[in-house]
């Protein structure tokens, strides 16, 4: 088996045409982001039109680069060193795109987005923009570069050399440099990695496995499929670097069903690092041996849970287990394990590659390095963005985000999926870490998915519709669990129809109470987002209970639909007024007699016409109490 | 590798759960997907997904012969396909609509999606019509948030989507046509 130094030799015509020393090269990025609007179209057609035109250059899929609100995102570079990004090519557009880039060589055009790395050929570069100036892009930097399924690709581009390191090092060494970064578990937990690696070093157990957590099931959240699928080398390294360390010779990906790209690009990874003999019975040609199994989940939010995760990839239900024992001392197939989440691994293989002292340069004392996020919901720009620790929420939003769009005025933030809550506006001025948000009575930063939400959002809705999710994906070990998040549900969906009473806000409480009995983070945390909505944006819920009135008038219950029929017969409108009765749900179902079932539709298509009401008379007073049962204080 | 662990779980002498598994077609073919899957690897995920993938859904009869390959309690076996919400124990539908429950979605008007899928095709999520054409699925967020609200179309991302493009693509769906 080559060592690390013979592996990199042998990728010498990767890297010049990574680097598009001999010829010009078009890179489009491909990841699931980018496919959801046609990118693989565009490069097909970016191939048809380069053949088409006889021209000399090389043509090839990258992984995605974060930047997901101007994909398909194409890269062309020079022989010179100019790189140029373009964004928002469409397949269609990818004939013309190809004339005006490579034959009338015109930088400058309607899709040029900036120059990386300087600026090139009267393109400014992409620090001119403040949303890419921000960036600290090191866990992205191989992002959008290498194609993810040629493993020789990531080797030019310096792949595997933090492992080649920690090889040279005693496990003690690499232990103590990944501690020394003070890299915190980044599924947000944020336990020191270094630590707990040092708990499965020094567990009698024997044999170990590493597991790698890569089941990212909170909604709006995207950080995980990042690195899976745009630099997977990355993650395989990191895992081998803490099979190293900790003395383990097993690694397990979980990988969510959700990601059939990742899985395939991370299985395809595995695959080629076997054959290189990166990993397998010899790690670079050393006397370490280190196997890596990628298993596919199934659809189950609870398998994100590290006890479920383990249950999952033991041939069963992913119910999370009661412990002790933990993973350390007995996790897969009672093998002592080591769990963590995708990015954690990714950072500390970061570390692995270029030193602790470069990692501590960026981020603060306590929290030094950088974090990937993704944004959405109520922002311009979705995207991944990388930060250094530390960054307020509001520099992610407002400058990467671009803040919230058509005007409208920020809410709220949900950071890290239906567990983690929500904080109202002040949260913009929170530093990024893990403190800064437990200080505030938040379990912990969370998983970087942050879902911003505008004044148009209402946060009962939300709160009923995370229950609902909750309940659903309960695995229904605990009574407080499937029974108290059903409970929950059913209280918030009568609010939103009207029957709220004043004793809901106590049988939440009660029910909060209950779930901390929980035996997971899925029970323990499933009222988080009531709780914080009862304590934060109490007017809002009050308004809904005793007023039955939404005042972002979304709660279906809450609010009624007015047709002005005069304003209806106005020539402006006719041409919403024929597409609304060709989609009104009403007359394609011929459903109900004819009366309006409040679908929306045609709100939607005429605004001015069809408006959005209070359903109920303002201040009508509490709906009558049915139960007088009051709770317990707690 | 036979891990003890598997025993342990299992606690007693398996080999009796299998004594008569029907040999049809079905059965056989169950026999060459698991070629290579090896008992206490991890692996019954794994055999659920080439089945599912081999036959569009998990055939009953395919539950003993995964048992006695992985060595496991036919019930364990029937207990994950249950569990897990992408095993489906009937056939698909032709067209399998996944509307994403993610907040992204969720607050740009997913619920409205919501609402005309299920009203323009009478079945709730995890149905199918009658006919079988159509099906709704309960989906998971993939993070292509950008194209929120969305639904996929069996794994293709449409969106994003008002209620009034999900009637057009309900109906467009009905007759046959892809989106």
């Amino acid at each position: 088996m080559p060592n690390y130094a013979e592996l990199s030799a042998q990728v010498e015509p990767n890297r010049r045409r990574l680097a598009a020393e001999d010829r010009p090269r078009i890179a489009v990025c491909i990841d699931t982001s980018s496919i959801a609007v046609g990118a693989l179209e565009t490069l097909a057609n970016i191939r048809g039109a380069v053949q088409a035109a006889g021209l000399d250059v090389d043509v090839d899929q990258v992984g995605g680069n974060g930047m997901s609100f101007a994909n398909p995102v194409v890269e062309v570079a020079a022989p010179g060193g100019q790189r140029i990004l373009y964004q928002h090519v469409k397949p269609a557009d990818a004939a013309e795109f190809v004339q005006a880039v490579l034959v009338r060589r015109e930088a400058s055009n309607q899709w040029t987005l900036g120059a990386v790395g300087g600026s090139a050929d009267g393109v400014p570069p992409m620090s001119d923009q403040p949303w890419y100036a921000l960036q600290d892009r090191r866990l992205m930097a191989e992002m959008g570069l290498a194609d993810p399924e040629n493993v020789d690709d990531y080797v030019a581009r310096g792949a595997y050399s933090g492992l080649a390191r920690a090889l040279s090092m005693t496990q003690e060494e690499v232990i103590a440099e990944v501690s020394g970064s003070k890299v915190g578990g980044r599924g947000g937990s944020f336990f020191p990695v270094g630590r707990k690696w040092d708990f499965l070093r020094t567990s009698p157990t024997n044999p170990k496995a590493i597991v790698c957590n890569a089941d990212e099931g909170d909604g709006g959240a995207w950080v995980n499929r990042m690195t899976i699928e745009n630099d997977p080398h990355a993650l395989i390294e990191g895992m081998a670097i803490a099979g190293y360390a900790a003395g383990a010779v097993r690694g397990y990906i979980y990988i969510r069903e959700e990601y059939p790209l990742g899985f395939e690009r991370i299985s395809k990874a595995v695959e080629q690092a076997e054959a290189r003999g990166i990993i397998g019975p010899s790690v670079l040609g050393t006397e370490t041996a280190f196997d890596l199994k990628v298993v596919r989940g199934a659809g189950s939010y609870v398998c994100g849970e590290e006890s479920g995760l383990i249950a999952s990839i033991e041939d069963g239900r992913g119910m999370p287990k009661i412990r002790p024992p933990f993973p350390a001392a007995s996790g897969v197939y009672g093998q002592g394990s080591n769990v963590n989440n995708v990015q954690s691994y990714h950072t500390a293989g970061w570390v692995m590659r270029h030193g602790v002292e470069e990692y501590v340069e960026v981020g603060t004392e306590r929290n030094p390095g950088t974090m990937m996020f993704t944004i959405s919901g109520s922002v311009s720009r979705v995207g991944c963005f990388e930060l250094p620790m530390g960054t307020t929420v509001r520099q992610l939003f407002e400058v990467c985000g671009g803040g919230a769009p058509n005007g409208h005025a920020f809410k709220a933030l949900q950071p890290g999926g239906p567990l983690l809550g929500i904080m109202p506006d002040w949260s913009l001025d929170l530093g990024m870490e893990p403190e800064n948000f437990r200080e505030k009575g938040m379990g912990s930063l969370g998983g970087g998915g942050f879902v911003m939400l505008d004044d148009h959002d209402c946060i009962v809705d939300l709160c009923a519709q995370y229950e609902w999710f909750l309940e659903d994906e309960s695995c229904g070990r605990c009574t407080t669990c499937h029974g108290g998040t059903q409970r929950a549900t059913e209280i918030l969906r009568r609010i939103q129809r009207g029957g709220g009473r004043e004793s809901d806000i106590g049988k939440i409480r009660l029910l909060s109470a209950t779930l901390r009995y929980s035996n997971c983070f899925h029970g323990q945390f499933a009222t988080t987002v009531i709780a914080n909505a009862l304590d934060w944006f109490a007017d809002e819920v009050n308004e809904h209970i005793h007023q039955r009135r939404c005042r972002a008038q979304k709660c279906a219950g809450l609010i009624k639909y007015e047709a002005n029929r005069a304003a209806a017969s106005q020539p402006e409108h006719a041409d919403a007024m024929a597409r609304a009765n060709e989609v009104c749900i009403n007359a394609v179902t011929g459903a109900s007699d004819g009366a309006c079932l409040d679908c929306f539709v045609c709100h939607e298509l005429l605004p001015d016409v069809v408006t959005i009401q209070d359903r109920f008379e303002a201040n009508v007073g509490p709906a009558p109490e049915l139960i007088s049962v009051q709770p317990a204080e707690r | 590798m036979f891990h003890p662990a598997t025993v342990r779980i299992v606690g007693i002498e398996m080999t009796s759960y299998w004594g008569a598994v029907p040999q049809t077609e079905a059965v056989a073919k169950v026999r060459n997907l698991l070629e290579g899957l090896q008992p206490g690897e991890g692996d019954l995920l794994e055999a659920l997904h080439r089945i599912q993938h081999h036959f569009g859904w998990v055939p009953k009869e395919a539950i003993p012969g995964v048992a006695q390959h992985l060595r496991l309690p036919p019930a364990r076996v029937y207990g994950a396909i249950t569990y897990y919400s992408e095993f489906r124990e009937t056939p698909p539908p032709e067209t399998l609509v996944s509307w994403c429950s993610g907040p992204s979605c969720f607050l740009k008007g997913g619920l409205h999606i919501r609402e005309v899928l299920e009203r323009m095709t009478g079945c709730a999520l995890g149905e199918n019509t009658p006919d079988n054409k159509l099906g709704l699925h309960l989906g998971q967020c993939n993070g292509t948030c950008d194209n929120a609200p969305q639904v996929w179309v069996d794994g293709k991302v449409v969106g994003p989507l008002t209620a009034a493009d999900t009637v057009d693509l309900v109906k467009k769906l009905k007759e046959g046509q892809r989106p």
